[in-house]
């Protein structure tokens, strides 16, 4: 299966190239087709293990998403254009004054898991082995540390041990806490197609939401959240009850089984235990249990809804435990799978980039690891001891512990947890230094010194996979502006700092080859991350990187599908340990009158939306925030749909329409994590989220926040549609982006006279058409500039929302004729303009409307859908939407 | 105009039945006095105006007395005596004789210069002094002094137009139309005294200047005065038929005398005289089926539409117009197109309907309002129009109460 979908005319001179999705962890395969320096196709690459051809929305637009208009082309000096010296000379001038004065815990990195490998080998050189400090953290913290620390504790060293292929050859794929429906797409569609291949094929989903990935679960557990360990640890019981366990894998390869079973069967004897627990009927947990017991091939898919949580770490073992305990590990189709988030989270863990992680699997728990990496940098200030993990390293910035900070490639204004707190933190520190290839982020607007950075399409290195697979992310476009390189930018910091040497780098090759040659150092199968063959790779070579998963060694020099094969584990004594898991449920239980606001991604947006959020294709799907809400709770705290709800916690507001949804478990609500300032007045939910954090591993309990929750007191709503980038003057409003302008949703509090409140926002505009209504019922009013259309604003009185079409977004921007003039306050073109409706299929700008209509003219499924109107013929991730709009129809 | 079209009703539905005579003062048989601007403006001929000219009478058996005026009728005698001491006989008598400018309470208004703008006569003279004249005054700001002082201005004269109302046509627009038609006009080169009336004609016997209500004098060589018309009742009135203002008439059109009607702006119907065109035609249909075939088609006081014939200036306007209390008001005004739009809905039916600029569609809102369909469902773009009303029944369908 291959998807192109093309934005441009293809004539003149084209050249294709092979490169790396930048979106999630599954690090899809990208084939470019690129003319006159822009892309202006992508697809997916058809020989790339990680998608063998397939891409999703967010992949397949790509190509939309290469120009910003907020791009950030020149560095700033407290917001004035400087140049990269002046820039870079105040920025070290100032890091050696705070060091010279507080010492070198006072500075810090916070990376992200969007950094090439190359660039977090330098910051890591230069943080830890030169600056001094392990005050290096990354947004992985937020994403798979919990998995990092459990991988570290049962097998000696963080390592995936299975591959993709394993989610297509198992027997039963339990996944937990996944959305990967909507998380990893291309992931899901190779599982859905297994399933369809092999019907024989289990799926069991364990997740308080019915999520769309619940569409090919034959048993979906809506367990209580926060209560996967109790399940984990009842099915240990439960093997070891019904003699299912692997007597001979445990007593030759593992350590530590008594304690651990010992635990799991004090606190989760029977099924009747686990149901009471994660609130879920015992015969259906029954079932699942009989089902891992009775399978030989099975594969535990965890993703956050197991890592960000307060007993993370914990939860993943207990999860590792039952691999063990039944030998289902290192074999085909048989592992536990703990699949990441981001790109290149895992580049970042091999790297050794986070507090808590030395380099290259080594650790600051073993001093002759400090000494060798010390002497293979020359280091002249290593670092000794652990640094600050991201929640304590932005306490610490409040504290005035930490003066200066560089961020780069991540908006933890928005995605870190109690985020308000974040931002004052950032406001008052002495030096934020944030690179970033877009201006105006939540973030970017707190740095003192604002770094151009390249990105996608232009970054030059590697990225590592869920399944361990190195793959190039290829830079084949000149940079824009004065944009550069992460690992140059620190290298040439470095160098202005004073080291002279040890960041000479000319080319990403000589990073990648020292990062291989520390890798390969004094390991005699000590460490897991191995690419000792790659050590020596020509400039060439990994310019034409191929993808291979490591270890890449003598003995696998085309790499390794899987690990622990042979039942031999990175600990001292090369056997797997068992962890005896006392289960925990989340550390705030909510109040009465208050919902558990669970957080998670939409299908269509990535992050913090600094890229997704600039595609009119991708911001159809899903428009604004919202808020999933079960009928029950709706009904209790008097919320209707598509109204605004407000919830609230930690003096944070979120506002959201009501989605109400039986999908949720009553008490709980969804919320998506990736509004934030630029696209929403106040819709970040990561401000809602208390910053408790796993003790071990640091990462916070992003799934799990009591809140307050009440209907949004709005006097009236409305819409705006313009060529400006504003931030409208109301309660709520949210930002969408069209072709030629932004559509924006508003919700106030306060009765106000819309013409005088449109035109103090549009002051410079004279030329208002306008319908009113003594009623005052409606307000509609359309302001030009020399006949072109500005902005469109309607308003209603009350709830209810006025009617959109997307018919304005194609007249914003544009000089219109009388004819198209008299139609705006109409809102579309008169008779023959069928509103589309809602878009489903993003690839292809299907609306919600049309699918309906074919539905009812006889398309019974979403193939026949697909042949009719094309929808879900690309990326197929709105599949699980058209079958559901099916289901809707043919029960009505 | 009533009388040649009664005269078209009558003979359409029965060509042989009657023994028609036309007796009327203008000499120029008869003519489509609404065209009357249009001549003025120089946008249509004199001739072209003419709708029957004497010869067609004579080619159609009927006898056609031009220049000739009734001085009295003898209802008992059933005769009317003419000025020129004929007496005709009648079985049927049909007054059409219409209306005369108002006058106004200013002084000096008999001087040469100072005129109405009422016949083809009229439009000579204003058209013979315009050769000359500099400057112009209309005195009136309904639809009438709008077409004069339109008229005169394309011709080059300098036209200034004086009305009582604090703005134009203000009785088919509200205050912002109005200001907008002002505008409009203004561009055409037409000058506007509002809220001001004259209060005297200056000059011995040819009008050289007008002083008005506001202490102003403004320079004149002509001064139309278009503010209104009073019926030509008193030749009934005279002769014994009821009447206030007009000739009474029933919804058939007959008068106190069974063997007398009355029709168009001599007539008073329900209390209401006439000045639009559009009533009187259904004056003549009803009259004229009664007569001719005996049929009683009631004539029903409908609201009617007003439109303006100034070259690119559209009104349309129907019902009510001032907005009050009552009444749910939507406005759509797009000022630098020089659109207004307005409707007035009471009880979610249209009762009003303000239109300037852009009239589109006035026709589908009238019939909505004729039909009184409730409208909720297609608001608030209800005001776009047609196109933008699929919510709504077609109006064609609706059922026609009058008919019902």
């Amino acid at each position: 299966m291959s998807s192109l979908i093309a934005t441009a005319s293809t004539s003149g001179q084209q050249r294709i190239e092979q490169t790396t999705c930048c979106y999630c962890g599954v690090g899809c395969g990208v084939t470019a087709t690129i003319e006159n320096d822009v892309v202006v196709a992508v697809k997916g690459r058809e020989d790339h293990p990680a998608n063998l051809g397939r891409l999703c929305v967010k992949g397949s637009s790509l190509h939309q998403t290469q120009y910003s208009p907020d791009r950030l082309l020149k560095p700033r000096l407290h917001g004035e254009e400087v140049s990269w010296d002046q820039a870079l000379d105040y920025s070290a001038q100032k890091f050696n004054t705070i060091i010279a004065e507080h010492g070198p815990d006072a500075v810090a990195f916070y990376l992200s898991g969007q950094l090439l490998t190359e660039d977090y080998y330098v910051a890591n050189k230069l943080i830890k082995g030169f600056i001094g400090t392990a005050n290096v953290d990354t947004n992985s913290r937020l994403c798979m540390a919990s998995a990092v620390v459990a991988h570290k504790r049962a097998f000696g060293n963080d390592a995936v041990p299975g591959c993709y292929e394993d989610l297509e050859k198992t027997d039963l794929l339990i996944l937990v806490g996944s959305n990967a429906a909507y998380a990893h797409p291309v992931t899901f569609q190779r599982i859905v197609k297994a399933k369809q291949e092999r019907p024989n094929m289990k799926v069991v989903v364990l997740d308080p939401r019915r999520t769309p990935t619940c569409d090919i679960a034959d048993i979906h557990i809506p367990l209580a959240p926060g209560s996967d360990a109790y399940f984990f640890n009842g099915l240990l019981s439960y093997l070891a009850a019904h003699n299912a366990l692997d007597q001979q894998y445990i007593e030759q390869f593992t350590e530590g089984f008594d304690a651990a079973l010992n635990i799991a069967q004090t606190q989760s004897p029977s099924v009747q235990s686990v149901a009471q627990v994660c609130d879920v009927s015992a015969p259906l947990i029954d079932q699942v249990y009989q089902l891992f017991a009775s399978t030989e091939k099975v594969v535990t898919l965890f993703s956050q809804g197991i890592n960000q949580s307060s007993s993370g770490v914990d939860k993943g073992n207990a999860i590792i435990n039952c691999h063990l305990a039944t030998g289902k590990i290192g074999k085909e189709g048989a592992c536990p799978f703990s699949i990441t988030g981001q790109p290149n989270a895992m580049g970042g863990r091999e790297v050794g980039g986070l507090a808590n992680q030395l380099a290259a699997h080594m650790g600051f728990d073993k001093q002759e690891d400090i000494d060798r990496v010390e002497r293979f940098w020359q280091a002249p200030n290593m670092a000794q001891a652990e640094g600050l993990k991201a929640v304590d390293m932005f306490k610490a910035v409040d504290e005035g512990k930490i003066k200066a900070i560089w961020i780069m490639a991540t908006n933890p204004v928005v995605s870190m947890p109690d985020a308000d707190f974040v931002k004052r933190a950032l406001e008052k520190c002495e030096l934020v230094i944030v690179s970033e290839a877009i201006a105006d982020t939540d973030t970017a607007k707190t740095a003192d010194v604002l770094l151009p950075a390249t990105t996608w399409s232009e970054k030059h290195g590697t990225v590592t996979n869920s399944e361990r697979c190195i793959s190039l992310q290829k830079g084949f476009l000149a940079p824009p502006g004065e944009a550069r390189h992460d690992w140059d930018i620190m290298a040439m910091f470095a160098r202005k700092m004073g080291f002279a040497h040890g960041f000479n780098y000319r080319h990403q090759a000589e990073i990648f080859r020292e990062h291989a040659a520390l890798s390969a150092l004094d390991n005699a199968h000590t460490r897991a991350f191995d690419i000792s063959a790659m050590a020596d790779i020509s400039d060439e070579a990994y310019d034409n990187l191929e993808p291979i998963q490591w270890p890449v060694t003598q003995a696998t020099p085309e790499g390794s599908k899987r690990l622990f094969s042979d039942g031999y584990f990175f600990t001292p004594s090369t056997k797997a340990q068992f962890i005896a898991v006392k289960a925990r449920l989340p550390v705030q239980a909510p109040a009465t009158g208050e919902v558990i606001m669970n957080t998670g991604r939409i299908r269509d947006q990535w992050h913090t939306m600094s890229r997704t959020g600039t595609s009119a294709n991708l911001l159809s799907h899903t428009e604004e925030p919202y808020l999933d809400v079960h009928p029950k709770d709706a009904e209790r705290f008097g919320l209707s749909e598509n109204t605004i709800v407000e919830l609230s916690n930690r003096g944070a507001r979120f506002l959201g329409r009501v989605k109400i949804n039986t999908a949720q478990r009553p008490g709980e609500v969804f919320a998506p994590m990736h509004w934030n300032d630029k696209y929403a007045a106040s819709s970040r939910a990561d401000a809602l989220v208390n910053p408790f954090i796993d003790p071990i591993c640091g990462q916070p309990e992003f799934k799990h926040s009591p809140v307050k929750i009440r209907p949004h007191p709005t006097t009236w709503t409305g819409f705006l549609v313009t060529t400006r980038d504003i931030k409208p003057c109301a309660d709520y409003w949210a930002k969408m982006t069209s072709d030629a302008g932004y559509r924006y949703r508003l919700a106030d509090t306060q009765n106000v006279d819309y013409g005088q409140w449109l035109k103090a926002q549009f002051a410079d505009i004279t030329d208002w058409q306008v319908l009113t209504d003594s009623a005052n019922k409606t307000y509609r009013a359309a302001g030009y500039i020399g006949n072109v259309l500005v902005v469109v604003f309607n308003a209603c009185v009350g709830n209810d929302m006025p009617q959109e079409g997307r018919w304005l977004d194609k007249q914003i921007g544009c000089l219109l004729d009388d004819v198209t003039r008299y139609a705006i306050l109409a809102g579309n073109e008169g008779n023959g303009g069928a509103d589309e409706g809602a878009i489903i299929c993003s690839c292809y700008q299907i609306g919600e409307n049309a699918i309906k209509a074919a539905i009812s003219d006889g398309c019974a499924s979403a193939q026949a859908l697909g042949e009719t109107l094309k929808c879900g013929t690309n990326c197929g991730s709105c599949i699980p939407e058209l079958n559901a709009l099916i289901q809707l129809i043919h029960s009505e | 105009m009533a009388a040649g079209r009664i005269v078209d009703e009558l003979m359409i539905r029965a060509p042989e039945r009657f023994n028609i005579t036309v007796i009327g003062d203008e000499p120029q048989g008869s003519y489509n006095r609404i065209m009357l601007s249009p001549v003025l403006a120089g946008e249509a001929t004199a001739q072209s105006i003419v709708q029957k000219p004497a010869a067609w009478f004579a080619e159609n058996g009927i006898r056609f007395m031009a220049g000739v005026r009734v001085v009295r009728i003898n209802r008992s005698a059933k005769t009317v005596e003419c000025d020129n001491d004929e007496s005709v006989a009648y079985d049927h008598l049909i007054m059409a004789t219409g209306s005369r400018p108002a006058r106004i309470p200013a002084r000096n208004q008999d001087i040469a210069g100072v005129m109405a703008f009422r016949t083809l006569d009229d439009v000579d003279t204003i058209l013979t002094l315009g050769e000359t004249a500099q400057h112009a005054i209309v005195v009136g700001g309904g639809l009438l002094g709008l077409e004069a002082a339109y008229g005169m201005a394309v011709r080059g004269i300098d036209v200034t137009l004086i009305h009582r109302s604090g703005w134009l046509l203000n009785r088919q627009l509200d205050g912002a139309s109005g200001d907008l038609l002002a505008n409009v006009m203004t561009h055409k080169g037409v000058r506007f005294r509002l809220s001001a009336e004259v209060d005297c004609f200056n000059g011995q016997r040819h009008v050289e200047s007008v002083t008005l209500s506001t202490g102003e004098t403004l320079p004149c060589d002509i001064a139309v005065i278009a503010t209104g018309i009073t019926p030509n009742a008193e030749l009934g009135i005279n002769a014994g038929l009821a009447g206030q203002r007009g000739i009474e008439v029933d919804d058939y059109l007959a008068t106190s005398d069974p063997n007398i009607s009355a029709i168009g702006e001599c007539s008073e119907h329900n209390g209401q005289t006439f000045g639009l065109v559009e009533p009187i035609w259904q004056h003549c249909i009803s009259l004229a089926d009664r007569l001719a075939l005996n049929v009683r088609t009631a004539y029903k006081n409908t609201p009617v539409a007003t439109k303006l014939k100034v070259s690119g200036v559209q009104v349309f306007s129907a019902g009510e117009w001032l907005t009050n209390e009552t009444h749910r008001e939507l406005v759509y005004s797009d000022v630098a197109r020089n659109t207004y739009r307005k409707l007035l809905l009471r009880d979610d039916r249209i009762v009003g309907i303000v239109f300037f600029g852009d009239v589109r569609d006035g026709q589908y809102f009238f019939e909505l309002m004729e039909h009184a369909v409730p409208v909720a469902e297609a608001l608030p773009q209800l005001l776009m129009g047609r196109a933008f009303c699929s919510a709504l029944p077609d109006v064609k369908l609706v059922q026609d109460p009058v008919a019902a």
